[in-house]
């Protein structure tokens, strides 16, 4: 995903004359080509992740298109009260780019860890929240977020994950059906799809075929899909964030308005600090929120509702 | 060091210099570039700015009037023509950038952007009141010739050194000041953005620290210790000015002499009284509070000696 980022704000940049690039000091040789075509469009402001965002928002306030990129811990945590308020307040169309987030950085440490980054940046007004799945997901969502005329807060992995293919569109707000089956509905936000995609496969030689629902966007919450889930008793959402302000808790509360009942099964990480320096994957495995948790939870619930039914 | 009152010696040397209530000295008039008569006629303004701060805070049973009456004399300076910004075209592209960092002391910058034509005099009255477009903190969502929303310290600076980047690049002509309070100064990020500011020559760049050494709950030198802003500006790599803040003829020549090295930002120290031109008020901290009754409001209103611009119910 970090390479689509990079390579996508080549592509933005080259249309945009705009659009200039702000770093906390990271991304070491990842946006070479950026620096040598646009240097004067490059800044790194030195771990200053305050500095970063309120220099931002003045240079929207002069009409540029600034881009933020930190690690997504800090840049969503330490510089908070400055994309809350230099951003947020004067309604900016600064994109905030959170490099690495949930547990990308699982076995860094806690410091390294943002699983309330989706969270955080969902509470500032106006702003949209996009946790793309994969690098085709980072590259058609980036351009769409800087033609926006507001804030909006794009979670990025690391380098090599894998792509998958849908003929769905991906359109900032707009969820993706990348398989359609029924009794169950996986809902999955940025990377987890992928786990869910092994999950399905693996499910379909078994018999089982639930629908999965892709929400590269978390807000503004896709009702539209959510309506199309009638049919599903019963909902699992696959989030790498914390139990609050995800989108777990985004589709539970749209539940409850909407009078519909699904029961709702979570995966992801706890609310506990994670010690002991997991790697990501370790981490979803253990808590059960990798290929083969999310296959455990459908196959539970496909013979619960089916003896319901 | 501090004499026995606890003030740094440089800011009790400026109260034992100023005349009472802390209002600036009369000024030479001897080989300054602003003649004597534009001087007296902003001193009158400045009066009348006070004033009606006053009753703004009266209505409004707001408080914050150290620190609005400590920034008046670099406000009307600033807007006796020396900021290049028209009511006629305030998004005049090469204008200059002010920025009030010191969102607290909204309602001198209020009477000040009235005094300058940007607002009704009447609409002052509503200051502090609900629905007004004057709340106690500027908006700017609600007051569109404001460069910046403020009321959290320590933006203004870091918003200012993006916005002068964002000029350069664009080739625009015009400054950013920004004026902030010192108690702002303990944010870090105000640091951070001096820092940005150095390392891009950013030359057109003023910042004004209203150095009342008064806070919320306490003095700003015994807070932060004894490093003064100069030595932290010039550590920081500005070009640093110290001048009295209440004398509206040093805000002029600072402003105009500025930068103070070529290729570097400017910092402009303002040694200033907190509730400057109110005897009673005057370096007091239980003003920053405090709103006046209808007493001291008669009271401070025949020291100044001047009227406010808007009506107060008797």
């Amino acid at each position: 995903m970090r390479r689509a980022f990079s390579d996508a704000l080549v592509q933005i940049a080259r249309q945009d004359d705009k659009v200039i690039f702000l770093t906390g000091d990271l991304g070491f040789g990842v946006f070479d080509q950026f620096i040598t075509e646009f240097p004067r469009r490059y800044i790194n402001v030195g771990v200053a992740e305050a500095q970063l965002v309120d220099c931002a928002a003045g240079l929207a306030l002069e009409g540029w298109r600034p881009i933020v990129y930190s690690i997504a811990s800090f840049m969503t945590g330490r510089a908070y009260e400055q994309i809350r308020l230099a951003i947020g307040y004067h309604r900016l169309p600064v994109l905030v780019v959170g490099a690495g987030g949930g547990y990308t950085y699982a076995d860094a440490g806690v410091t390294h860890h943002a699983k309330e980054d989706l969270a955080l940046m969902a509470l500032v007004a106006n702003m949209t929240v996009v946790a793309p799945g994969d690098p085709n997901e980072v590259a058609e969502l980036m351009p769409q977020l800087l033609r926006g005329d507001g804030p909006s807060y794009i979670r990025i992995g690391r380098f090599g994950e894998p792509r998958f293919e849908s003929a769905e569109p991906i359109v900032v707000g707009r969820a993706r059906f990348l398989s359609r089956g029924e009794r169950i509905a996986i809902l999955t936000t940025g990377g987890s799809v992928i786990h869910a995609l092994r999950a399905v496969e693996q499910l379909g030689r078994e018999g089982i075929r639930p629908t999965l629902c892709h929400f590269h966007t978390v807000r503004p919450l896709d009702q539209a899909a959510l309506g199309q889930l009638d049919d599903a008793g019963a909902f699992v959402v696959v989030e790498e964030h914390g139990v609050q302000g995800g989108l777990a808790a985004a589709v539970a509360a749209w539940c409850l308005e909407n009078r519909r009942a699904p029961r709702v099964v979570r995966l992801g990480p706890g609310d506990d600090l994670v010690l002991g320096n997991p790697k990501q994957q370790q981490l979803s495995r253990e808590a059960g929120f990798d290929d083969n948790g999310i296959a455990a939870a459908c196959r539970r619930l496909w013979s619960e509702t089916r003896a319901a039914a | 060091m501090t004499n026995d009152t606890g003030l740094a010696q440089d800011e009790a040397d400026v109260l034992a210099d100023s005349s009472p209530a802390g209002l600036a000295k009369p000024i030479s008039g001897v080989a300054t570039r602003n003649s004597t008569i534009e001087i007296e006629a902003l001193r009158e303004r400045a009066k009348q700015t006070r004033a009606t701060c006053l009753a703004m805070s009266f209505l409004a049973r707001e408080g914050h009037l150290t620190s609005a009456l400590s920034c008046v004399d670099i406000l009307v300076a600033l807007y006796s023509g020396r900021l290049n910004v028209s009511p006629q075209n305030p998004r005049d592209a090469d204008r200059d950038r002010f920025l009030f960092s010191k969102g607290h002391a909204a309602s001198a910058f209020y009477v000040v952007l009235a005094q300058a034509g940007f607002l009704p005099f009447a609409e002052l009255a509503t200051y502090g009141k609900s629905g007004s477009r004057l709340p106690s903190h500027p908006c700017k969502l609600m007051l569109p010739p404001l460069e910046i929303s403020s009321g959290s310290l320590g933006h203004g600076l870091g918003m200012g050194t993006g916005m002068m980047y964002g000029m350069d690049l664009a080739g625009r002509r015009g400054r950013v000041v920004v004026l902030m309070s010192d108690g702002e100064c303990n944010e870090g990020s105000v640091w951070e953005a001096a820092a940005f500011a150095c390392a891009h020559r950013q030359e057109r760049l003023i910042a004004i620290v209203d150095n009342n050494n008064m806070q919320a709950v306490g003095r700003t030198n015994q807070l932060m210790g004894d490093a003064t802003f100069e030595d932290k500006f010039q550590a920081f790599g500005w070009g640093v000015r110290t001048i009295d803040g209440n004398d509206i003829a040093a805000v002029l020549d600072a402003v105009d002499e500025a930068p103070f090295q070529p290729g570097r930002p400017s910092a402009i120290i303002a040694k200033t009284v907190g509730g400057a031109g109110v005897s009673f008020m005057a370096n007091d901290t239980a003003w920053h509070y405090k709103v006046p009754s209808a007493d001291e409001l008669r009271l401070a209103l025949a020291e100044l000696g001047a009227a406010p611009l808007i009506e107060v119910p008797a």
